[in-house]
């Protein structure tokens, strides 16, 4: 079995031979995973050399928590590999959502509808833990859509505009 | 000494003070709002009560049902922890007036050092040099605020006088800017504390930011406890504190004085129970009165691992009328002790805060390890409240044991469900400013050079590929085993059902 992990933009091919043999790039290694009882927390020996760490699914990608840092991997098999390849080359730059990273409380919306913004502009304070956060934009567009206003209250997720 | 008391707090620092009860034999009452009714806090209480909807204003800062819920309870005092109604004169007034004790200072020594402006002018006045500024003028328009700036001198802070946490803060760099900053800073400290007013302080740049413990009883007996280092903060909160303070050092002269300045600031207030004195100190050693925080804080467990005093104990056995425990000359200082704040915030996202439900938690435990904290697995992380949910304090012989016991428990702690801090303390655990103390309150913001993802994580990105392939690989595997079970053994073969027909 075949597949593609991806992390940071970067991809690892890796076969997996056996229980316990994988190829990885060039090279076979020898591999043991064993999960922690009851827990998503796993052991893994790389020849020999071992490692915790603790995986989980969220939105399509597996967090994982290793010696300390969170990797988010994208894991697919050559099937699901070529669709995307696919899919990404018909799909447009296209609109972009802001949604909100958690709920809070909207402080301030320094954007208007059909305004041009530059890359890492601030589009909206929220306020969260009685802190204030400043979501601010990914790249430069016009924000074609404002779904809010200062004084609203937003679940988390929920969309609070469009740049196209 | 009581023999129940109420809880008027939440997370790790309800937590804390049941724990001190349950030492005393004393019984505890905890309250809840609707986020917080599977809290710790509320399962490790003898009693626990409703007190509203989630939003702090409609649960920990209804003092009236705070005091309800005392009543009927049969609680013979309440301790509010820190933050919410901690340092609310009017909250303490309403607890003696409804014949409870309330775990704290008078509500006169509240008021006298919650108003920052009326505490510059009184510490002044007893002799202890504060930060040259704006002093004890009443409340002053901009006008006369704009005045007063050149004579301050540039740069200069505007403050809240109600303030505290950073809120209605301004840094000033010419008279220029400082027309809009004062109307900025008025309309934030008004949003906070309902309170716009404000005053004007010089700025000391590259100050450090050092605090004393104070412990005061109804006997006259005020002592302090030392020193704790505060300069690791980022938007004027607090992330790391130390004690003994590096920066002092071996400067025992200054230590002395600066604890005698303390002592005699809180004495001027007419003190009780515990509090912090803060100073800023400047590069070239002189210290200046900064404020006094008129309750318990949140970096307290610092002082007691270099002391081996309770200062929650204390708290309660100075509110129930005991004289204090110790006499200064009683107090030692073993070793070093630094704690950490653990916050749900993601340190490679401007420290964005992290809400959730934590689904691992695994602390760091052995030699000089103690870990602080009101959160567990299944429990759900909230905007509601601060993001502080854990602290992390160690003891070590000499400051450097501390920051390799330190290092070496930060590997150990395993949190998931939430970003946390912690990989921004790791870091920090491997600056050189910060191990050789050379750093001041400016230090975070201007000079860290902020998280070294880039190195470590390549190291692991390979092992990280390849655990999330063989998890997804073995997680695949069942499933079609699941799938290609084979059929149960029909029923009807053993007479169960009548044969069925077949098409």
């Amino acid at each position: 079995m075949k597949y593609i992990a991806e992390i940071d933009g970067l991809e690892f091919p890796i076969e997996i031979l056996d229980e316990h043999h994988v190829r990885f790039g060039q090279e076979i290694i020898e591999v043991d995973l064993a999960a922690v009882s009851g827990q998503p927390i796993y052991s893994l020996l790389v020849n020999g050399e071992s490692y915790e760490g603790y995986v989980y699914p969220e939105e399509g990608f597996l967090q994982v928590l290793l010696m300390g840092q969170f990797y988010s991997v994208r894991v697919m098999d050559e099937r699901e590999k070529r669709l995307r390849t696919a899919g990404a080359a018909v799909s447009p730059t296209g609109e972009f959502t802001l949604k909100a990273p958690m709920p809070g409380l909207v402080i301030a919306v320094p954007v208007e509808e059909g305004q041009q913004v530059e890359k890492g502009q601030i589009l909206v304070i929220l306020e969260s833990m009685k802190m204030q956060n400043e979501l601010r934009a990914p790249r430069a567009g016009k924000v074609s859509r404002l779904r809010v206003k200062a004084g609203e209250s937003v679940e988390q997720k929920q969309p609070l505009l469009n740049i196209v | 000494m009581f023999k129940k008391i109420l809880i008027a707090n939440r997370g790790e620092i309800a937590v804390r003070i049941q724990r001190a009860c349950r030492e005393l034999g004393i019984k505890t009452v905890a309250v809840f709002s609707d986020a917080d009714r599977q809290a710790m806090h509320v399962r490790y209480a003898d009693e626990a009560y409703y007190l509203g909807p989630s939003p702090s204003r409609e649960s920990y800062l209804r003092g009236d049902k705070l005091i309800d819920i005392a009543r009927k309870s049969g609680a013979e005092a309440i301790h509010p922890g820190y933050g919410f109604l901690a340092e609310r004169a009017d909250f303490a007034a309403a607890c003696a007036e409804a014949g409870l004790v309330f775990i704290g200072p008078k509500p006169s020594s509240i008021a006298a050092m919650g108003d920052k402006a009326t505490a510059r002018a009184t510490v002044a006045k007893a002799g202890v040099t504060i930060v040259p500024g704006t002093e004890g003028q009443g409340n002053l328009r901009d006008e006369e605020l704009l005045t007063l700036a050149p004579k301050i001198g540039f740069p200069l802070l505007i403050k809240a006088t109600a303030g505290g946490g950073g809120k209605g803060m301004r840094e000033v760099n010419s008279l220029e800017e400082m027309p809009e900053l004062l109307q900025s800073a008025r309309r934030e400290a008004e949003a906070s504390f309902g309170d716009g007013n404000v005053y004007l302080e010089k700025l000391i740049e590259g100050a450090h930011h050092i605090e004393f413990q104070i412990l005061a009883d109804q006997w006259g007996n005020v002592i302090h406890l030392g020193e704790r280092e505060c300069s690791i903060q980022r938007r004027h909160q607090k992330l790391i504190e130390e004690s003994p303070s590096p920066f002092l050092g071996n400067n025992e002269a200054l230590r002395r004085r600066m604890g005698e300045v303390a002592v005699q600031a809180a004495r001027s207030v007419d003190y009780l129970n515990t509090g912090t004195i803060e100073f800023l100190v400047d590069n070239n050693y002189n210290f200046y009165f900064l404020e006094m925080n008129t309750r318990l804080q949140v970096e307290h467990p610092v002082t007691e691992m270099v002391t081996g005093i309770d200062i929650v104990a204390e708290q309660i056995r100075i509110a129930s009328g005991l004289p204090l425990s110790h006499r200064q000359e009683d107090i030692r200082w073993r070793g070093a002790a630094i704690e950490c704040r653990i916050n749900a915030e993601d340190p490679y996202n401007n420290f964005m805060p992290s809400v959730g439900r934590i689904t691992l938690t695994q602390f760091p435990t052995g030699p000089g390890v103690r870990v602080d904290t009101g959160v567990h697995v299944g429990y759900e992380v909230t905007p509601y409240y601060d993001p502080l949910i854990a602290k992390l304090i160690v003891w070590g012989e000499t400051r450097t044991q501390a920051i390799l016991r330190l290092r070496r428990a930060l590997e150990e702690y395993r949190i998931a469900g939430v970003r946390t801090n912690i990989p921004f303390h790791q870091s920090m655990m491997a600056s050189y400013s910060f191990l050789s103390g050379a750093y001041n309150t400016r230090f975070v913001e201007e000079q860290f050079p902020g998280i070294d993802a880039a190195e470590n994580r390549e190291l692991y990105l390979d092992i990280a590929a390849l655990m999330a392939t063989l998890v997804t690989h073995h997680e695949t595997e069942r499933r079609s085993q699941i799938y290609s079970r084979p059929p149960r053994p029909s029923l009807w073969k053993w007479g169960l059902f009548p044969e069925r027909p077949k098409r």
